[in-house]
């Protein structure tokens, strides 16, 4: 001991290599981790509310076959693709499951003229000006977007929406073109190869003449 | 005045104001600083300290914050639960409708966004406007969403000091009684005082009322209305007369004191066709355009339009109109009372000559401040050049239902004790009536009175009863444009406080069966259109009235009944008796270009909108001409006692050009003492001052008082220019452009020799900016056409989502309005370097808005990119990236940038106090920020913008993208064989307006495809009077000007303009031409 008492231990050197590796390693660590956790794939990607109808998509759209314009009809005039009010339901609830416990809310709906409140799953920013009616008419397939919503018992979010994504498509859009007239089929083009796919969706882009636009004021306003 | 140095000593100058010519130190700070002193700083009483305290706390705020795991919180989506048939979610619909002011119908097309009005614009099928619509009545969509409307019945029968807020039903029960015992005394004591309406519906409810009550009066108050031209045409043919103008065929146009093109009745109608002739035309080998003799005592819009304008008092306007009338007529006797006045008037004889050489194509028109006299020479003389069936014509108002009798009879039967219940409809008497009926006071006369009233006003706090009016868009109701046309106004939204509107209001007091307005408004249809049945709701009938929102052909019938020309001698002979003697001061009364009478002293837009001449915001002063000034001793800013008789009112003074010698102006509709978030504070009451036999003018006396008082202009602010004060002098001419039609005669292409050299050669290929745009988009701004009404500024202030900022931050140079109105005076150099400032020369107007530059300055300088350009051409503003540095702003030739220094539209009105304080208490007070009913007015299609961002105009980016998705659609759908010839996309001309040049009665701004060489715009920019602004810093604007033509009497006032250059490379020819635009 003596005049070693207040010497630091040997060990003691091994701090600072320790402080450096910590020191460099630390910061791109929170960024990444702050990156990645405010990346629009970890906070919306898979968001799936309950809505106060379990209404499955793959019973109506799938099973059932019923085309999305059946219910979403202003999607191929208007920016909104409109969420259907309580009388289009009731069009053949009226009929079918009428005592359904589970459509309770649609009913009450239907008798009081009160809206039923859906939960809003792909959400964009105020700032930023989506129109469905744009996209439809020149061959994106709601299937780019939305994802497999057919099989969807429940509607969640598949793709980030993000603007990155937005422009990927817009700088190159051949591989999610399609004929205009089969963008409601959402399994059309799933058997084909990644190189059929490709041909098709050029074909459409050159007859329609598509040029997305990469300018702001497209979609910000 | 102190006088200028002028370097180039050339003489030609325009002065933005007063204070530019005088160089005052004010001035000066406002050129050499980019953003006005101010601007850049905190709110007052916020020091470092404290911003560091705030910041510390939204930190705190910001961590607490991000506690759940979704970025943005739930959002619901509310569907209809049975949606209209038709209807789309999200989707504009347009609904034609009606605005009544001043008695005159105006048609309106309603902008609605699933149930929400936003935005009200002219009905492009009605005769009164063809799609324009004044500042006024775009306006009137902040009205509906005033938070400080009355929000229910009021009554205050029992102790007027303790209003109680009451329902209909409690009314109901309390009037059917009431007015059972007054029909019962056959409607003795029952007075009505109503604004001006021409409301059919109305016209029969009063003949209802006529039956339930035959002794009941029907009184009629607008405090600016027009009653000499109703008194003179009562002269001239005997009867109730209405002159309808058409100036499209005037090419001589004299107007003693008439603001045609700013306030009259048919100011769009006038506008437009004014503007037809003066854009000048080449008609065998001569220039043709018409020319515009105005006389008056206080600058008008119109007087800045004139080509020969003549400031007098309205006396010698009186005395010019009877001279000009001796000589038109050939009767002496008309002009030969006045000669022993002494009064000098200009030009009789050039007027004369014009007149006789355009007989038939000429029009004399008189203003409300001239004497009915003036009225009937104009009709006189109208018909001796045989005017008359051409540029004039008369229609005969259709008699009244009811005992009529004038608001003095009124007060005289008040005063008496003869008015037992008083019926108000509308209206604001108790502040705007002649002060010497002393209307409030004898309301304590009136044992039960009643209001109508959008709000609980000066007028309502005096009445047994206030009960809330429902604003124009939550109700049925109809009318008569100022040419007859019967208008519907169909409702856009129910009554947001539970309101009715007066023909219900009326059937109740009739005791109709019915007091539904919609049912109201089918019976006078059916009586209206002589059909035998009333229209169902469904008849086609019905539907196509409601679509085209008036009934076509319905106007009256217009007549050219001969003048009685014999009573006119008599008519000078007193007339002249009458205005003997005084030579002082003469206070001349003026409706306001913001609020009007005051109807719209609550409305922010309007309050913000500068005055066209003053450029004053938010308050009104008495305005002087600066030699008069001078003799008091008064500068802009001093407060001054105006006295006129006994009664006398302190006001701020504002000295400015173009007054009358010994003119002082006083603009009505301010002072109100109505506790508006909006119209408190703001302003002087001049009503006290108006009598009823000196309405419009009258002697007054003015005097300096101590005190001084602080007022908002606009004027100084966004100094255009390249290197502050530096050379404004030189520049200023090549700035605005203009010059006499003989010299435009002359060479077409002036306007290009007037400005410097651009030196066009680029570093790069200009091309590669805008490869594979299909669109190229540009604006022209004819100068020729533009009046400076202000209307375009109130359209994209609506559109935008533009907020108002409050008095303080206008002086601060905040104002957040996209598109500024510039407006310039000429003054005479009396001797080198000294100009005399009493009248301006000429008044140069010019609307400026983002020139969308090829070559923006502003994109150089942005350090995160935040305002980039589109393949179409528009310089675009992306508000996310905005980051605040306002470096852009700093770079931009034209100013036209406008920074967000505050959230203007969220900020949380309780932090008035605390660490958290943001500002004072009456700037939130002033924004009604935060109200969730002021919010109802957004247009969902732009983005509200937050504190710390940059904005600017973006060419209404939202319209072209909605014009371009619809004709892609529209185009895909078409058959490939179609689509594979090749045919290009391409957009009509006339699909896209923005709203500056939807609103513009004019026509004076136009917008389009500059691609399509058969465009409107592609046309004006290979116009010879087409110019670059600040074309030689080669920033190659896509909006073009036009240069000004006028058609003085005697030519070209300015040759020394077009003898040499400026700043010292001219060369005689605009290289800066658009390539298409080959003019040679």
């Amino acid at each position: 001991m003596g005049r070693y008492h207040f010497v630091f231990p040997r060990w003691s050197n091994l701090l600072l290599p320790a402080v450096i590796v910590f020191a460099l390693t630390a910061p791109p660590y929170v960024v990444l981790m702050v990156a990645w956790g405010f990346s629009p794939k970890t906070t919306d990607v898979g968001y799936m509310p309950t809505q106060p109808v379990p209404f499955s998509h793959a019973v109506h759209a799938g099973e059932l076959g019923i085309d999305c314009r059946y219910c979403h009809n202003t999607v191929e005039y208007s920016a909104m693709a409109a969420i259907p009010p309580t009388q289009t339901c009731m069009n053949c609830h009226l009929q079918v499951h009428p005592n359904s416990e589970k459509l309770e809310p649609l009913f009450k709906s239907y008798e009081t003229g009160l809206p039923v409140e859906w939960i809003r799953v792909h959400d964009l920013p105020d700032y930023a000006y989506f129109n469905h009616a744009a996209h439809i008419n020149r061959g994106v397939s709601c299937v780019e977007c939305h994802g497999r919503i057919d099989t969807m018992e429940v509607v969640h979010q598949v793709k980030t929406l993000s603007m990155k994504w937005c422009l990927d498509c817009h700088r190159e859009p051949e591989p999610h073109l399609r004929n205009p007239d089969l963008v409601t089929q959402l399994e059309w083009g799933w058997a084909m190869t990644d190189a059929e796919r490709l041909a098709e969706g050029t074909k459409w882009s050159e007859i329609n003449q598509l040029q997305p636009s990469q300018d702001c004021s497209t979609c910000h306003r | 005045m102190s006088s200028l140095g002028n370097p180039k000593g050339n003489g030609q100058a325009y002065w933005r104001s007063l204070d530019e010519v005088a160089d005052t130190p004010e001035f000066r700070s406002f050129m050499h600083r980019e953003f006005p002193s101010g601007a850049s700083e905190m709110l007052e009483g916020s020091d470092r300290r404290h911003f560091l305290r705030i910041m510390g706390a939204s930190m705190a705020l910001a961590g607490m914050g991000v506690g759940g795991c979704r970025r943005w919180p739930e959002e619901k989506i509310v569907p209809y639960a049975n949606r209209p048939a038709g209807t789309m979610p999200g989707e504009a619909r347009y609904y034609a409708s009606m605005l009544e002011l001043g008695g005159a119908a105006s048609g309106i097309l309603v902008t609605s966004y699933d149930g929400r009005p936003t935005k009200i614009e002219g009905n492009t099928a009605h005769p009164t406007g063809h799609g324009s619509a004044t500042a006024f009545t775009q306006a009137s969509i902040l009205d509906l969403y005033d938070p400080d409307r009355g929000r229910s019945i009021i009554d205050r029968l029992e102790n007027p000091k303790e209003p109680r807020p009451s329902n209909w039903s409690a009314f109901q029960d309390w009037a059917t009684p009431h007015f059972e015992g007054v029909a019962t005394a056959q409607g003795a004591g029952l007075w009505f005082l109503s604004e001006a309406t021409y409301s059919p519906s109305v016209q029969r409810l009063q003949r209802a009322i006529r039956k339930r009550f035959p002794k009941a009066t029907w009184v009629t108050w607008e405090p600016l209305a027009d009653t000499a031209a109703a008194a003179g045409l009562n002269h001239a043919f005997s009867g109730d007369w209405r002159t309808q103008h058409d100036l499209s065929h005037a090419d001589v146009i004299v107007s003693f004191d008439c603001d045609f093109l700013g306030q009259h009745p048919e100011e769009l109608q006038l506008s437009k066709q004014w503007a037809k002739g003066r854009r000048p035309k080449m008609d065998q080998g001569h220039a043709h355009m018409n020319r515009v003799f105005v006389a008056e005592p206080t600058l008008t819009i119109t007087g800045c339009s004139a080509d020969e304008r003549y400031a007098l008092t309205p006396h010698a306007i009186t005395v010019l109109a009877a001279r000009v009338a001796a000589k038109v007529t050939g009767d002496s006797s008309i002009a030969a009372p006045f000669e022993s006045s002494g009064i000098q008037t200009p030009q009789v004889d050039a007027i004369v000559a014009d007149l006789k050489s355009h007989a038939g194509s000429s029009v004399l028109m008189a203003g409300s401040r001239q004497p009915r006299f003036v009225h009937h020479l104009c009709a006189l003389m109208n018909q001796e050049l045989g005017n008359a069936g051409k540029t004039v014509s008369y229609v005969k108002l259709p008699p009244k239902p009811m005992t009529s009798g004038s608001i003095q009879e009124l007060a005289g039967a008040m005063k008496a004790g003869q008015v037992k219940t008083l019926v108000m409809i509308g209206g604001n008497p108790a502040y705007d009536s002649p002060a010497e009926l002393e209307f409030a006071a004898r309301m304590k006369h009136v044992p039960t009175a009643i209001h109508l009233s959008r709000d609980d006003n000066e007028t309502s706090q005096l009445c047994s009863w206030h009960l809330n009016r429902t604003h124009p868009l939550e109700a049925w109701s109809d009318g008569r444009a100022w040419d007859g046309t019967y208008s519907i106004r169909q409702p856009l939204i129910l009554p947001l406080f539970e309101g009715r509107s007066t023909i219900e209001f009326l059937a109740m007091i009739a005791g109709e069966k019915t007091t539904d307005g919609f049912d109201i408004v089918r019976s006078t249809e059916a009586e209206v259109t002589g059909a035998t049945t009333e229209a169902t709701a469904f008849s086609p009938r019905w539907r196509s009235l409601l679509h085209d929102g008036l009934l076509k052909d319905s106007a009256w019938q217009t007549d050219t009944p001969r003048v009685d020309a014999g009573s006119v001698g008599r008519g000078a002979e007193a007339t002249a008796k009458a205005m003997s003697g005084d030579t002082g001061t003469v206070a001349v009364f003026a409706g306001d270009y913001s609020v009007y009478d005051g109807r719209f002293a609550n409305n922010g837009w309007l309050q913000e909108l500068p005055d066209p001449i003053t450029k004053l915001t938010w308050d009104n002063a008495v305005i002087i001409g600066p030699a008069h000034a001078r003799t008091l001793g008064v500068q802009t800013g001093d407060m001054v006692r105006v006295k006129v008789g006994s009664a006398s009112v302190e006001s701020a003074a504002l000295v400015e050009t173009g007054q009358a010698p010994g003119v002082i102006t006083l603009p009505l509709g301010y002072g109100r003492r109505f506790e508006g978030r909006v119209s408190y504070n703001s302003g002087f009451d001049f009503y006290p001052l108006r009598n009823s036999d000196a309405m419009w003018s009258v002697p007054a006396k003015v005097e300096k008082i101590s005190g001084s008082y602080v007022l908002a202009r606009t004027q100084d602010h966004w100094s255009m220019d390249k290197v502050s004060g530096q050379g404004i002098e030189q520049r200023l001419p090549t700035i605005f452009r203009e010059a006499d039609v003989t010299t435009w005669e002359k060479d077409p292409h002036f306007a290009g020799s007037l400005g410097h050299t651009v030196h066009s050669l680029s570093l790069w290929d200009d091309t590669l900016q805008f490869e594979g745009a299909r669109f190229k988009w540009g604006m022209s701004i004819d100068l020729s056409a533009c009046t400076g009404c202000g209307a375009c500024v109130v359209a994209c202030q609506a559109e935008n989502n533009i907020p108002i900022v409050g008095k303080d931050q206008v002086r601060m140079g905040r104002e957040m309005s996209w598109l500024r109105i510039d407006r310039y005076f000429r003054f005479k150099e009396t001797s080198p370097g000294v100009f005399s400032t009493d009248l301006p020369e000429r008044v140069a107007i010019q609307p400026m808005t983002c020139q969308m530059c090829e070559n923006a300055p502003c994109e150089q300088v942005c350090p995160v990119a935040a305002t980039v350009h589109s393949t179409d051409g528009l310089n675009v503003m992306v508000y996310n990236r905005c980051v605040g540095t306002r470096y852009c702003s700093n770079n931009c030739p034209y100013k036209v940038r406008r920074f967000n220094y505050f959230d203007y539209f969220r900020r949380d009105p309780l932090r008035e106090t605390g660490m958290l304080q943001v500002q004072p208490s009456y700037y939130v007070r002033r924004q009604s920020g935060g109200d969730p009913l002021r919010r109802m007015q957004f247009n969902p299609e732009v983005t509200v913008r937050m504190r710390g961002v940059m904005e600017k105009c973006t060419f209404c980016t939202q319209r072209i993208e909605a014009a371009k998705i619809k004709a892609k659609n529209a185009w895909v759908k078409k058959p490939q064989a179609e689509k594979a010839e090749g045919i290009r996309l391409t957009i009509p001309d006339g699909t896209v307006t923005p709203a500056c040049a939807q609103t513009c009665a004019t026509e004076a701004i136009v917008f389009g495809d500059l691609m399509d060489a058969d465009s409107q715009v592609s046309k004006a920019h290979r116009d010879g009077r087409s110019y670059e602004l600040l074309g030689e810093l080669n920033v190659k604007p896509r909006n073009r000007y036009l240069a000004r033509v006028y058609n003085a009497v005697e030519g070209e006032r300015h040759p020394e303009d077009f003898h040499h250059g400026h700043g010292g490379h001219s060369t005689g020819s605009d290289s800066s031409h658009p390539a298409e635009g080959n003019h040679h």
